[in-house]
């Protein structure tokens, strides 16, 4: 009695008789093996067929094919080679799989591949109920997708902020619960960064093995923190010597190391010395402290935050 | 075939409270959507959820969709067309042996799909970032355990070990000291740094839980000024001393849970603001309540306001492209507080 069958129960029978059979099949073998599995009519069962291919090498199964001769010859016939597909045992002791699982629950980075790593390695996902703990914060879409074409030197095209871009990725950095991307971009022809989520749309993977890959990528380096930011212009005035009240000197200490100090006073309060190069990133950071923070030096940085603060003033 | 029995389970409700996010909060997980899988997602939740299952051979159903983040509906219905699978001629040894029963899911024989199938490079990519991050912070299970497993993890496979994908976390020199007095339930006197008020003041803490955020550390504690579960920035804190209390760790933890991460309470007063050009950065870097894109490419958004200090903060540094649209008593203050820090040029 013929039965109806779902794709997924079809999917599944297909891997499990490609796996557990030593020689390759043909599309009219696993078909008569199959039997009723696939439509009656033989277009349909064919593009029935060539999904349910496409859709096991999507999950990562090699699809062996081989031309036969003889008899049957220029037929196509498929194999799935187990070993190919199945995880190499490791052979991880208990111990090894619960500090993965504890470094997995300490860091937690907001997408579906740690988890889904630590399933395949036999362990369980575990929620810490006591020590620290650091959210990536955020789960994104793109993730495995870019991640898939960082092992496979393959080229990402995007959309970013308005333009098209074709992107070599080098690796990824998480910070401050962001997502960045470290690439050659082609359309600048110069190594950029690119914030995950402000990619626009989809995220499209090119070719495998189409470049090079760097010798050494630092993504920490690479990346600039808001520090460094400020240190990145091309404002004249590389530095600005900056008083700070005493209650924040510590924040500043923080960020900038004692290094930056140049005078200490009686009070607690300080003098430091801070890039300013990226006058956006330096307004930024100093007037976060408000009146607690004065430019001392040089006058034309003075000048220029006055002018700020007039703007404001003025204005409303 | 008697082997198909199940069970009918209600289903599980989260009733975890919403937390007020800069971002809307991550779905429980990705196969909790609601609408009908497809094929292939079905496929491969069973390809990862059979040999994990394997090497157990009984679990509790709730337990399974809890650890998977399945609807246990939903689990079933896979459950029950896997132990239909098998090859030809489908009897009842060339079938996957798997079932549930009376509430526990059985796959004792081993026969299909009992090995796991390989990583992908990118779960290789996050779990290797994941533990090197984590080897960095108090409380990691022991180094050389760890690099042993990474080792193994390298060897599965080699060409992505070497992981250009990392996780940067802020350095605080604290957090060491914290953990110890969370492990050992003792209770602290923080001198704490409250930059609203520029001033310091003593509190006594005890601590639920220490997490990072957007690029800071944080405790969530019991705090006994409030009398409530209050979140402290690792890096305002000047000074940590002990009391020589021991508290009931059990009843913190579990109060600090049921917070979740959550900054405000929702009676905070709200400001909404038009936010323009280069200042969407606002919209980024603090927890909003609403976000509207105009035409014209203005944002606006509504905040809430823990304070006038940190809004006119926020409003001197986003100066002309942020415009206040209300309330009428803060339209204002821009200007205030700009003529304030001009006044320190004079």
């Amino acid at each position: 009695m013929p039965k109806k069958i779902d794709a997924a129960e079809r999917m599944l029978n297909l891997l499990a008789l490609l796996s557990m059979r030593t020689h390759s099949m043909t599309f009219n073998q696993i078909r008569a093996e199959l039997e009723g599995q696939y439509s009656d009519d033989y277009q349909a069962a064919r593009a029935q067929f060539e999904r349910d291919k496409k859709a096991l090498r999507e999950l990562n199964i090699p699809l062996d094919t081989s031309v036969l001769g003889g008899e049957q010859a220029g037929e196509m016939a498929y194999r799935i080679v187990r070993k190919e597909y199945e995880l190499t045992d490791a052979n991880f002791t208990d111990e090894e799989i619960e500090a993965l699982q504890i470094a997995v629950a300490t860091v937690r980075l907001g997408a579906q591949e740690s988890e889904t790593a630590l399933w395949k390695l036999g362990a369980e996902r575990v929620d810490p109920s006591i020590g620290p703990q650091a959210s990536i914060g955020f789960s994104d879409p793109h993730l495995g997708t870019i991640l898939a074409a960082i092992s496979e030197r393959a080229p990402l095209m995007f959309e970013y902020k308005g333009e098209e871009r074709t992107v070599d990725s080098y690796g990824m950095l998480a910070r401050k619960g962001f997502w960045y991307l470290v690439g050659f971009d082609h359309l600048r022809k110069a190594q950029r960064v690119f914030r995950v989520d402000r990619i626009e749309g989809s995220v499209k993977k090119g070719k495998k093995n189409s470049y090079e890959m760097p010798k050494s990528v630092d993504v920490v380096k690479a990346v600039p923190n808001d520090r460094q930011m400020m240190a990145q212009g091309d404002y004249e005035h590389p530095t600005a010597h900056v008083h700070v009240d005493a209650e924040l000197v510590q924040g500043v200490v923080r960020d900038f190391g004692r290094g930056a100090i140049v005078r200490e006073d009686a009070d607690g309060s300080a003098v430091f010395e801070v890039p300013c190069s990226n006058s956006y990133a330096f307004r930024l950071w100093l007037f976060a402290m408000q009146d607690k923070a004065v430019v001392i030096e040089p006058p034309d940085v003075r000048a220029m935050v006055v002018s700020w603060l007039d703007e404001l003033t003025a204005g409303q | 075939m008697a082997k198909k029995r199940t069970t009918k389970t209600a289903r599980r409700r989260s009733t975890k409270p919403a937390a007020t996010r800069r971002r809307a909060p991550k779905p429980a997980g990705h196969k909790t959507k609601k609408g009908p899988r497809s094929a292939s997602e079905r496929v491969a939740t069973l390809l990862i959820l059979l040999p994990w299952l394997q090497k157990r051979k009984r679990v509790k159903l709730s337990v399974v969709a809890k650890q998977f983040r399945m609807r246990e509906e939903d689990l079933i219905a896979d459950i029950q067309m896997a132990a239909m699978c098998g090859v030809p001629p489908y009897t009842a040894d060339e079938l996957i042996d798997v079932f549930v029963d009376d509430g526990i899911v059985i796959a004792e024989i081993p026969k299909f799909f009992s090995r796991p199938l390989r990583l992908t490079s990118a779960e290789m990519y996050a779990i290797i970032a994941m533990v090197k991050a984590a080897q960095s912070m108090p409380g990691a299970p022991s180094r050389s355990v760890l690099t042993r497993a990474v080792g193994k993890l390298a060897r599965i496979a080699p060409d992505v070990s070497e992981a250009p994908v990392q996780i940067d976390l802020p350095d605080e020199p604290l957090l060491q000291e914290l953990h110890t007095a969370l492990n050992e339930s003792r209770e602290l006197r923080i001198t704490y740094f409250n930059p609203a008020r520029s001033e310091s003041a003593q509190r006594t803490v005890r601590v639920g839980k220490i997490y990072s955020e957007f690029g800071h550390w944080y405790v969530l504690a019991d705090d006994d000024k409030s009398g409530a579960m209050r979140n402290f920035r690792v890096d305002r804190i000047r000074e940590i001393q002990h009391t020589g209390k021991i508290y009931d760790q059990a009843d913190v933890a579990r109060r600090a849970n049921d917070q979740g991460n959550e900054w405000f309470g929702s009676d905070l007063e709200t400001v909404a603001l038009r936010v323009r050009d280069d200042a969407t950065w606002i919209s980024e870097a603090y927890p909003i309540v609403s976000r509207k894109k105009n035409r014209d490419g203005t944002v606006d958004v509504v905040l809430r306001v823990t304070g006038e200090h940190w809004l006119a903060r926020l409003l001197l540094r986003g100066g002309r492209n942020i415009e206040v649209l209300a309330p009428a008593k803060w339209k204002g203050l821009t200007k205030a507080t700009a003529a304030k820090v001009r006044a320190k040029y004079d």
